[in-house]
């Protein structure tokens, strides 16, 4: 056994800090003197653009031990293929999880630019398959296809992506995607196929991870319910003869003492506007999900703390999802330790400023770990859901 | 007075870290790198160097918009002018200025390096000529020249390599160097020369900074308004302006009680345990704890970026319009720095399109 841990590049600009929800790092902001790529040189703009402070973010996490870094994809961020094919060039043996949403590109593409990638860094692009949250987002990008019958869809994308991965001629004849005599060429041909990271929590998506992930990805949740949903991926996929393995996705606010990790917390929550205390929208059961581990309305922000550590207000303090871990860099080491417990092979750890956390997150949290006893000595929790369902 | 003062980072030359005593950042103190648990895959061994992590310096301070890196000259440390020559391949913008003693080579040859790394990168080179090196370490690099003596030899070194560097057919015939019909010739010539920064406080470094520094450098435990005073009335002598700056270590934080909390965390890390914070200067604002968590003698600013912004315009007000600032860990610092506190000398906060 051994845990892949990755951090995450941000695609849309970074914040200093939690303590302000104000972006300077990266075009999303105005360009003002200490603002990062572009900067202000003499009152002019450096010349800079974002993927400059990325490849910081890369390097800085390569060299404190992750493995890879996420680079997500939404309708306001910049492109993960494309910023990976520039951040390859930057690093040597960091891993890039490219996400992206299979309906958007077309599977033969898709296999083109995943075979140059890996010819270009010996191997070192993983696939982060999200099939959608669906709502008004869909529509940003030109797509109409229902929730479920996306999951139809992203199957026929990797059967057609993974025929023409070994060279052609290969023919298919499905309700998305038909190709006739196609094939990568040769040298193209037989590169090693990524991983795949495979997220969704809907029940369409469980059962398209179970013939598809190699490991199924979700957002952190309060364990006994990330439990029960690895529980029903391991029962779709026993069923079929596989046996992914599980992945999460984290924010992780540690610092030296549990009492320093909330006075962050504490600097941010003073500027939370109580009016975004609440809010859903898209097709996501994701993010539903999140929102039922929390009685709302919330009042103080340790009300968000649902078990030690355990905290479920990231996204008010900063864009992104609910749940990470807040404490001290044991107590954040401790809890990785009992998801690894629980079955969890890889990690997406993040922080902000991403640039700064990873190195803090690196040199402090990790070395920390110790959960291969902990895997080997502690029982599974009992399988059961608190709050809210699949 | 400068609307806008020139902001130097010092480069750390035997590693870095997030703590005083720590260096297990570059390659300086492997021990000190606690490994990953075996059971955690490590893509790592072999694929950095020690330059990885400098690199990444030289980039932070780039992207943050600093003007300027200083390397300096350290007998045990990674060699400056080498750092340099990365630092400033691996940027657009970031002048990059190299500690080095008159010691290391012949003026013309020192010269004949610089005019390769000026047309190299856009002539974004200086040099800080260490004059007065401990006379160990001196002795240890093959020096032996002792005292007053240095300066001598220095002014020769600048008057021969600013000579040679200008000059074609240039002869000279001093006490420590001569020269017979040299000078640099096309595509090494015409260049700008790197920007001299000289440092001291004796009446021999400042007469030699009078005739050929573009910039005198103090540290925040002189008696930098005596000696701008001085420094002053010899360049006027002399018809030749030079400029002033303060190199100082300086902790900024988003209020002035973090920043002497994180004073007292690197304090009690660096020995102090149990002992009483000193307190800062009430004039100038200088707080000498730097000395233990920075460096032997070395005092400096602590406060909010306001706090600090304030002691530096102090300063500003004496003349002095380049600091050499000095944090660590150097990446997360020299971001803060960008971010916080050099736009806070920004003459007014304008949109840029």
């Amino acid at each position: 056994m051994s845990i892949d841990i990755y951090w995450r590049i941000g695609t849309h600009g970074d914040q200093q800090s939690l303590r302000r929800r104000v972006s300077s790092r990266g075009e999303w902001a105005p360009v003002v003197p200490g603002s990062i790529t572009p900067g202000v040189r003499n009152g002019r703009r450096d010349g800079y653009s974002y993927v400059e402070h990325m490849a910081d973010v890369a390097r800085a996490s390569e060299s404190s031990g992750f493995v890879g870094g996420l680079l997500p994809s939404f309708p306001f961020t910049d492109d993960p293929w494309a910023a990976a094919a520039v951040l390859a060039r930057e690093t040597t043996s960091y891993r890039f999880m490219i996400a992206y949403q299979p309906g958007f590109l077309h599977p033969v593409q898709a296999a083109r630019m995943s075979a140059s990638l890996q010819r270009a860094t010996g191997g070192r692009v993983v696939y982060n398959i999200i099939s959608g949250g669906g709502g008004p987002a869909q529509l940003w990008w030109g797509d109409r296809v229902d929730h479920d019958d996306r999951y139809a869809r992203t199957s026929e994308f990797l059967d057609v992506l993974k025929g023409v991965w070994s060279g052609g001629p290969f023919d298919y004849q499905g309700r998305f995607y038909q190709v006739e005599g196609a094939g990568l060429p040769e040298p193209l041909a037989r590169q090693p196929f990524p991983e795949i990271y495979f997220s969704g929590s809907s029940k369409a998506a469980i059962e398209a991870a179970g013939r598809h992930a190699d490991y199924y990805l979700s957002w952190l949740e309060p364990f006994p319910a990330l439990a029960a949903k690895f529980a029903q991926v391991r029962e779709h996929s026993t069923a079929l003869g596989r046996a992914p393995k599980f992945a999460v996705r984290i924010d992780v606010l540690a610092r030296e003492t549990e009492q320093a990790a909330w006075d962050e917390i504490r600097r941010g929550w003073a500027h939370v506007d109580p009016a975004a205390l609440r809010s859903a929208d898209g097709d996501s059961v994701g993010w539903l999900r999140s929102q039922s581990f929390v009685s709302w309305p919330v009042r103080d922000h340790r009300e968000l703390e649902v078990s030690p550590n355990v905290w479920g207000g990231f996204h008010l303090l900063r864009g992104g999802p609910a749940f990470g871990l807040v404490g001290s860099y044991q107590q954040v080491a401790e809890r990785l330790d009992e998801l690894i417990g629980l079955g969890v092979d890889a990690f997406i750890l993040a922080g902000v400023p991403h640039l700064e956390e990873a190195y803090r997150v690196g040199e402090e949290v990790l070395p920390l770990l110790r959960g291969h006893d902990i895997r080997q000595h502690s029982p599974l929790p009992p399988v059961s859901v608190t709050k809210g369902s699949i | 007075m400068a609307a806008y003062p020139d902001f130097l980072v010092t480069v750390p030359t035997q590693g870095d870290g997030r703590d005083p005593l720590r260096r297990d950042r570059g390659e300086w103190q492997p021990g000190a790198r606690r490994p990953l648990p075996p059971f955690v895959t490590d893509l790592r061994p072999g694929a950095s160097s020690a330059f990885d992590h400098l690199a990444q310096v030289g980039r932070a301070a780039e992207i943050a918009a600093i003007g300027g890196a200083f390397v300096p000259f350290d007998s045990a440390g990674e060699e400056s002018l080498v750092v340099a020559a990365g630092l400033l391949r691996q940027s657009r913008h970031l002048r990059v200025v190299a500690g080095f003693h008159p010691g290391i080579a012949t003026p013309v040859y020192a010269a004949k390096f610089s005019a390769s790394l000026q047309r190299f990168t856009g002539n974004r080179l200086g040099w800080q000529l260490d004059v007065d090196l401990d006379p160990a370490v001196a002795r240890s690099q093959g020096d032996f020249l002792p005292g007053a003596d240095r300066y001598a030899r220095a002014e020769e070194f600048l008057t021969v390599a600013k000579g040679v560097w200008h000059e074609e057919g240039y002869t000279y015939e001093g006490r420590f160097y001569q020269v017979l019909a040299g000078g640099f010739q096309s595509p090494n010539s015409g260049l700008p020369f790197p920007r001299v920064y000289l440092t001291g406080t004796s009446p021999e470094a400042l007469a030699l900074s009078a005739r050929h520094a573009d910039v005198h450098l103090f540290t925040a435990d002189q008696d930098v308004e005596t000696g701008i005073g001085e420094l002053a009335a010899q360049s006027a002598q002399e018809g030749r302006p030079v400029e002033y700056g303060l190199r100082l270590p300086v902790l900024a934080r988003d209020d002035d009680e973090e920043a002497w909390a994180e004073a007292r965390r690197l304090w009690d890390l660096a020995g102090g345990v149990g002992e009483g914070l000193p307190d800062p200067d009430p004039r100038t604002r200088l707080w000498g704890g730097f000395g233990r968590i920075a460096g032997p003698g070395a005092s400096g600013l602590v406060g909010s970026y306001e706090t600090v912004a304030a002691g530096l315009r102090g300063y500003l007000g004496q003349g002095v319009t380049t600091f050499v600032l000095e944090s660590r860990p150097h990446i997360e610092e020299t971001y803060r720095l960008g971010e916080r506190l050099l736009p806070l000398f920004a003459k007014e906060i304008e949109h840029v399109h």
